[in-house]
Order: C-alpha cells, then structure tokens, then sequence
C-alpha cells in the first residue's frame, strides 16, 4: 500500500533508500576516531567562559611568579622613610609619583602593598601545588591499593578513623613547632596527613566500580590486577581525580591563610601571613587596602584554580564527549 | 542492630584511646619541653639552682614529671609519723655540699636518695654556689629526685581519672561526723520545700539540689574530670572551662551559713572543701562555718559551651530550613537561571578562604549598623546576627550542593522512569520518590551537625569576639596547656565517634531498607 509520507513533511528519499552490499566495505570501520584528551580539551575549550578564566590564571600565575623576579622586594627597604606608612593608592601615587608598584598603596612598613601581595601569591600558589601534587599522587595510589584489597581495608579504615580525629591544627601546629616554621615544615604538616583523607575518597570510588561486570569479564578472562586497574579502573577515575585536585589545589591556599590566621603561619612572607599581620589595619579607616588586597587576590586565585578544576573535571568525564 | 551499635562503640572507644595516646605523645614527647618558659616572666627573674627547681616543679605542674624535693619528703616522713616536728626543723636545711652535710642530715638525704632511685627517679644534688663567701642569687643548695611519666602510666591515670565520683572520705583531714544528711528543706532555699543531700567529708557540700537554674536539679555525685588547666584558666579542669558560665557577676542577696546577709554573686550551692581556709582567711570566717568556702559565682553570661552551641545550633536550624528546600529547587530547575544562580554562590563559598567572606560579612554588618563585636553583657540580641550569618552561610552552600547532587542522581535511576511512565505527575515523583531516597545520606549528617554546634567556629569566634568554645584549642596550644589540649582532643574525639553511630542510627530509622545487624539481611 502506498503511504502518503507528505503528510509528515519528509521526502521518500530522505526515509530509506537502497544501498548496493559490498564486503569489501562492510569490513572497514568507519567510526571517528576517538582520542580521550583531545575530546577533553574540545569539551573543555568549547565553552568560551573557560578561555576568560584560563587567561586569568595565566596572568595571575605569570604575576605572581614573574613580578617578584624583575622587582626587588624588600619589606623594610622604606621603613626609615618618614610618612611611607600606611598610605592609600592615592596619597602613595602623589608622594612617589605613578608607579604600578603603589596602585595599592603602603603598608606598615612602607613597603608597597602590590609587590608584597604578588611575591606572597607566588608562595602561596606553590605551597597549593606542591601539596596538591604529593597528597594527590600518594592519595590515588594507597586509595587504589586500599579499595581493591580486604586486608588493607580493614588496616586502612582503623588507620583512619585514628588520624582523622587527631585534631588537625595541633598535629600542624606541633610540627611547625618542633622543625620550624619554614615553607617545607608547612608542606610536610599539610602533607603527612592529608593524603588519607583523597586515599579514603579513592577507596570509596574504587570499592564502587571494583565488582562491576566488566571487571568480572576481565578478571574471568584473566586479565592481571595491575592492568584491571590502569585500564579498566583509572580511566573510570580519571574525572573524579581532576575534580577532587580541583577542590584540593584552593584549598591548601585557604588553610594556610587560615593557619596563619590563628598564629601558626609559615616565616615565609605568604598570603596568609600578609592577611595575618594586616589583620589590625582592617578597622583602621583609610588602610583598608592593605588588609583586602591579599584578600581579594586570594580570593581571585582560589575561585579561578576551583572553575578551571571543575569544568576540566565535567570535561573529562567521557560522558559529555557526545 | 543493638549488639552492631555496641561494637561500634567499642571500637569507637578504642579509637578514641588511642588519639588521646598520639596527642600525648605529640605533646609530652615530642615537643621540647623547654618551649614552655619561653613566654614566662618569672623564668627570667629566677636564677642558678633556684631556675632548676622552679623548672623542675613547672614541668610537674604542666604534667612532664614527678618531681619530689627533699624539703617535701621530709614533710612525707613527719605525716608517717618516721620523724618528728623539730627533728625535721633542725635537717631541713641542707648542707653547702653533700659532704658538709650534719651528721643526721647526711643519713636522711642518704635514706631519700635511695628509698627514689628504687622507686626509678633520678636523684639530683645542687650545690650551694657562692661568689667568695656570699651566696649568690638563687644560689642555696637543693635536692629533688624526678622521674618522667611513662606514657602508659600517664594514659591509665587520664581514664581512670576521667569520672570522678564524690564519697565522704575525701577529705583528708580528720573532721568529725563524715556522712550524708538527707533534708527535705534545703537550707538556702530559706525554709521552702526542696530536697537536697549534703555531704559532710565529700568534696563538694551539696551533693544534689534544686535551684532556679535550668535544668533545675542539680548533682555533684559525679564530676568530669578531662584534666586541670595551667594557664589558660588556672586550677580549674577543662569541662568546666567549657561549661563555667561568664561575664559581670550577678549579685543577689545571700544568707551565708553564719547568718550573716549580703548582697554577693556566691553560688553557695556549689561549695567545696578548702583546708584550712576558714581559719586563714577573715572574710570566709565571717560567712561560713565549716571549711566548705570554695564557692562559684553566678555571672550574668552562658557558658564557652553554651555560646558556641546557641549559636550552631541556630545557625544550622537556618541552613536546612533554606539549604534543603533551595538545593531541591536547584536539581528540579537544573541548567536554568535559579540552578547556576546557585552554583556561583556555592562556587563563591567553597573557593574563596573562610576568613576572606567572614571579614566581608563583618564588614557589610558594621556597614548596615549592625554590633560586630560581642559584648556578654549586652541586652541586645543583635550582636547574634551577624556570627549567625557567618557560621550559616557556608553550611547552606553545603547543603545545597549535596541535596542538588543526590536529587540529580535519583532522577536518572530508573524507577523514576518507571514512575513517569505510570503517569505520575513530576511533582508526585518529587515529593514521594525522589526526596525519601535523596534525604537518607543528607539525614545522617544531622547529629554530626548538632554535636558539632558545640565545638564552635574558629575564625568565626575571633572575627566576632565571640567567649565560645572554638579557640580553647588554639588558645591552650600558644599557651602550652598540655591538659586543656589534651582534654579538648578527646571531647572532640567523643562528639566525632558519636556523631558518627547516631547518624547510621537515624539513617536506619529513616530507611527500613538500611539494617546493620547481619541476621536481618
């Protein structure tokens, strides 16, 4: 029986036609070819909100780690200088002429508020990264190990019911105590406990998909425990483990600021450490500025490195490659 | 399910052991225990042998040692009744040195050298040092034997000191008529009815009592003892550090056992014994008749506790009643204009360090002319805004962004598939499916939250100036309170182990599917 298909809008043609069979042809495979990182950066980069924040990053981490080499910092370098203090933008502009340095005035020494922001940036993003950088690899790789074996997980989940409720800032404040309290004394305090707490996130992840289907084919098929997990179960991970240093990289900035807020801050001049000793000058009418610059600009690098996480994070996950 | 919970707790109790073993050893072990003197102005005025005892007898008050002088075994020796009182005057003073010592002096240092070694302490001599013929400053001879606390020994002492419970012989003196008295009529209730018992010999004096205060009946039976504070609020133990209330004294008119009436802030309720203190001292002997002169004063403000639990618990009422329900409209609105509305503040709080948004809070507060600094003695309840808003803000972003998660999870399941299929309208599907199952992990977070309250915020309590409980721990570190921190370790330890069995308590309750006894499965 003849259908009349003008009735849905659509053309014979455009429904079905008839397409002549050939072996040869039916052998080739014709899907596109598939490559996880380049579709990750193609999902990442296709929202053009991403490009404005990772150029934000970039002028902030080249700020933070370039501005310190082609200035000298000098923090008392002006403290004999009379009337240097304490200065707003505009009166620091009037009294040592335009100067990028002065666009955020003085602080209580005299020295300027924008070089001292930008060197405590340039310690406080390396801090966060170096933090995140062991936490992460020691977390992924115990977590695994953790979640695929019983014995470990019941050594491992007493283990951590232990340490996670030793009290954080007197196991941090105790180290800094008895080793100093350089930049490396902080990255171990922040690093000898901190990957248990990733590794028990990874072991849930992984306690998750470890009994799933495909693993049983593989392991009935007598695929290795090491190559069921780098095959089948890390790029499973692999959007989760972006999204978690997504939330960890900030993180470690904000616990310094807030370490060294209540006293226990590193000697190094950090952000945390210029907020901690500006604390006064915040009520201070007229010296706000050297309180909310590293404020504001803690916040800036925190709320970028956290989008840029998150998006790379939905990004690798390989269900939005579609 | 009971005998599950039961071994929970016992593992939890464990846990707890040993976090109170590893703060120990971070504080006693590891830390130089020289560190302790380096803000003491007395340290630096006290010198030669007088130094080493003074940092001898401190490193015993801060719980390092034991430590005992020869002066005080002497003392030992009288109450045995081994030595008599003038026996004791004439060898009390040492020699310059060991060998100058008198005859019978020489034999009762020998005796205390070696009646401590055997006990394990370390016996040491100081002799007298002197610039020609003149004793320097602080340069008298002394003896004194001490021994560090093995950590077992230190561990077993804190739990088996933890409860103390009152009896009548804890006075050591010899006082006549030990024992209870049960009255119907308490006599500072001023002839009204209200039972009460009082001791006589105990520690405290009443040992049960009503009063006006809430909870209206009170008990001295059994104390928690979480240890002695040094520094931070001197002789006075940690749990009542926490739960002392504070503030201006309030006065009242009080009878005081001797009849005499005066308007005065004692507690009288809360007496304890003081040796000896009616006889030493006029303005007790005035008031009391017996040596039960310790007493409390009532204040006009709440407890560190109670600061930091109104305001927790307030502020995490405020952010379920609006976490919940803004995190639900987030999932049923998701990619649209309220969803990414929601996003960025919840982006904003996460990222942005805490001490950052509190300060802007603080700053918006003073703007709108709101009190930022707390004052206890304020009748106003406004100075509680802006700390609220403070401790809310983030625990509403929190929860928002949980409840969007988990709704968005249950949505793709497929028995709401199965139920849009049905016919169910999407409101039906929300409220009857999707939210039972969506709430279950959000409800066992509950009594973590409420316990939690207690602990106070740190950064949100210094912002405000808030007398909560949240810098006792950072306040005992700087001021190298080992018992304050030791003791708020282990509160904190409890309240987690708690916290933790309640929620899967309650999760059970919620979801009958949940069950932890195996038999049940």
């Amino acid at each position: 029986m003849e259908y009349d298909y003008s009735k849905l809008g659509l053309s014979t043609a455009e429904l079905f036609s008839k397409q002549e069979h050939n072996d040869l042809d039916s052998e080739k495979i014709t899907a596109p070819r598939y490559s996880y990182w380049s579709s990750v950066f193609r999902v990442f980069f296709r929202n053009k909100l991403n490009i404005v924040i990772l150029l934000l990053l970039a002028v902030v981490i080249l700020f933070a780690y370039l501005y310190p080499v082609f200035t000298e910092y000098d923090r008392f370098g002006q403290l004999l200088h009379e009337g240097a203090r304490h200065l707003g933008p505009a009166a620091a502009i009037e009294k040592f002429g335009f100067s990028i340095k002065y666009i955020l005035g003085t602080g209580a020494s005299g020295n300027s508020t924008f070089d001292a922001v930008w060197n405590g940036a340039g310690i406080s993003i390396s801090l966060a990264f170096i933090c995140a950088a062991i936490n992460m690899t020691v977390g992924v790789v115990v977590g695994a190990i953790w979640g695929f074996s019983k014995k470990v997980d019941m050594v491992m989940t007493a283990v951590y019911q232990i340490v996670g409720n030793v009290p954080n800032i007197l196991l941090i404040s105790v180290l800094m105590m008895i080793l100093g309290g350089g930049f490396w004394t902080m990255v171990f305090a922040l690093t000898i406990t901190g990957w248990i707490f990733i590794a028990y996130a990874i072991r849930v992840q992984v306690v998750i998909i470890r009994d799933r289907e495909y693993n049983m084919a593989s392991r009935c098929l007598g695929t290795s425990t090491v190559k069921i997990a780098m095959r089948n179960i890390l790029p499973f991970m692999t959007s989760i483990i972006v999204t978690m240093a997504a939330t960890e990289i900030p993180s470690y900035i904000s616990s310094e600021v807030f370490l060294a807020f209540i006293g226990i801050g590193m000697s190094e001049m950090s952000l945390g450490r210029l907020i901690y000793e500006a604390e006064a000058a915040m009520v201070t009418p007229g010296w706000g500025f050297e309180f909310w610059s590293p404020v504001a600009v803690s916040a800036i690098i925190t709320i970028v490195l956290y989008v840029v996480g998150q998006n790379l994070g939905d990004a690798s996950d390989p269900r939005t490659h579609m | 399910m009971a005998k599950y919970l039961l071994k929970r707790l016992f593992y939890g109790i464990i846990c707890i052991i040993i976090v109170v073993a590893i703060v120990m050893v971070l504080i006693y072990s590891l830390l130089p225990k020289q560190r302790i003197f380096a803000t003491d102005a007395t340290f630096t005025k006290v010198l030669n042998n007088t130094r080493e005892t003074y940092m001898n007898q401190k490193w015993e008050d801060y719980g390092y040692q034991d430590y005992v002088t020869y002066q005080e075994y002497l003392g030992e020796l009288v109450k045995r009744g081994e030595l008599d009182e003038e026996t004791r005057e004439s060898v009390a003073k040492l020699g310059d040195t060991a060998e100058k010592d008198k005859p019978e002096t020489a034999v009762l240092t020998k005796q205390f050298q070696e009646e401590y070694e055997a006990k394990g302490y370390t016996v040491t001599r100081l002799d007298t040092k002197k610039v020609g013929r003149k004793v320097v400053n602080g340069g008298n001879a002394a003896m004194f034997a001490t021994r560090p606390k093995p950590l077992t020994d230190r561990l077993w002492k804190y739990f088996t000191g933890l409860l103390s419970i009152d009896s009548i012989h804890n006075v050591e003196e010899d006082i006549p008529d030990r024992g209870l008295t049960f009255t119907l009529y308490d006599p500072l209730a001023e002839g009204k009815f209200s039972p009460a018992i009082i001791g006589n010999g105990t520690t405290h004096k009443y040992l049960l009592y009503f009063d006006s205060e809430f909870p209206y009946i009170h008990q001295n039976i059994i104390s928690i003892r979480l240890g002695m504070s040094y520094s931070v609020s001197s002789g006075v133990d940690v749990f009542d550090t926490m739960t002392r209330s504070q503030g201006s004294y309030v006065l009242r008119q009080v009878t005081f056992p001797t009849g005499l009436v005066e308007s005065s802030a004692d507690n009288l309720h809360t007496a304890t014994y003081m040796s000896g203190s009616r006889d030493s001292n006029m303005v007790a002997k005035d008031r009391f008749t017996d040596d039960y002169t310790n007493v409390d004063l009532y204040r006009a403000g709440r407890s560190k506790l109670g600061y930091s639990f109104i305001m927790g618990i307030i502020s995490s009422a405020i952010a379920y009643c609006l976490g919940l329900p803004i995190g639900l409209l987030m999932a049923r609105q998701k990619d649209k204009f309220i969803d990414k509305l929601g996003t960025v503040y919840i982006i904003f709080l996460i990222a942005v360090p805490s001490l950052a948004y509190i300060f802007m809070l603080k700053a918006i507060g003073t703007r709108m002319g709101m009190p930022t600094t707390f004052d206890m003695d304020s009748p106003s309840k406004l100075i509680y805004v802006m700390p609220i808003i403070s401790l809310a803000m983030p625990t509403i972003a929190n929860l928002m962004k949980w409840t969007r998660r988990y709704m968005i999870d249950q949505m793709n399941s497929d028995y709401v598939k199965f139920a849009r299929s049905g016919g169910l309208t999407e409101n039906e599907i929300f409220a009857k499916h999707i939210l039972k199952n969506a709430a279950i992990p959000i409800v066992h977070g509950i009594p973590g939250t409420i316990l939690f309250a207690m602990v106070g915020a740190i950064i949100t309590e210094r912002v405000y100036v808030v007398p909560g409980a949240g810098n006792l721990l950072t306040e005992a570190i700087n001021k190298y309170d080992n018992s304050v921190i030791v003791g708020v370790a282990l509160f904190y330890a409890v309240l987690s182990v708690l916290s933790l069995v309640l929620g899967d308590i309650l999760m059970a309750t919620v979801d009958p599917r949940i069950s932890f006894s195996t038999k049940d499965r």
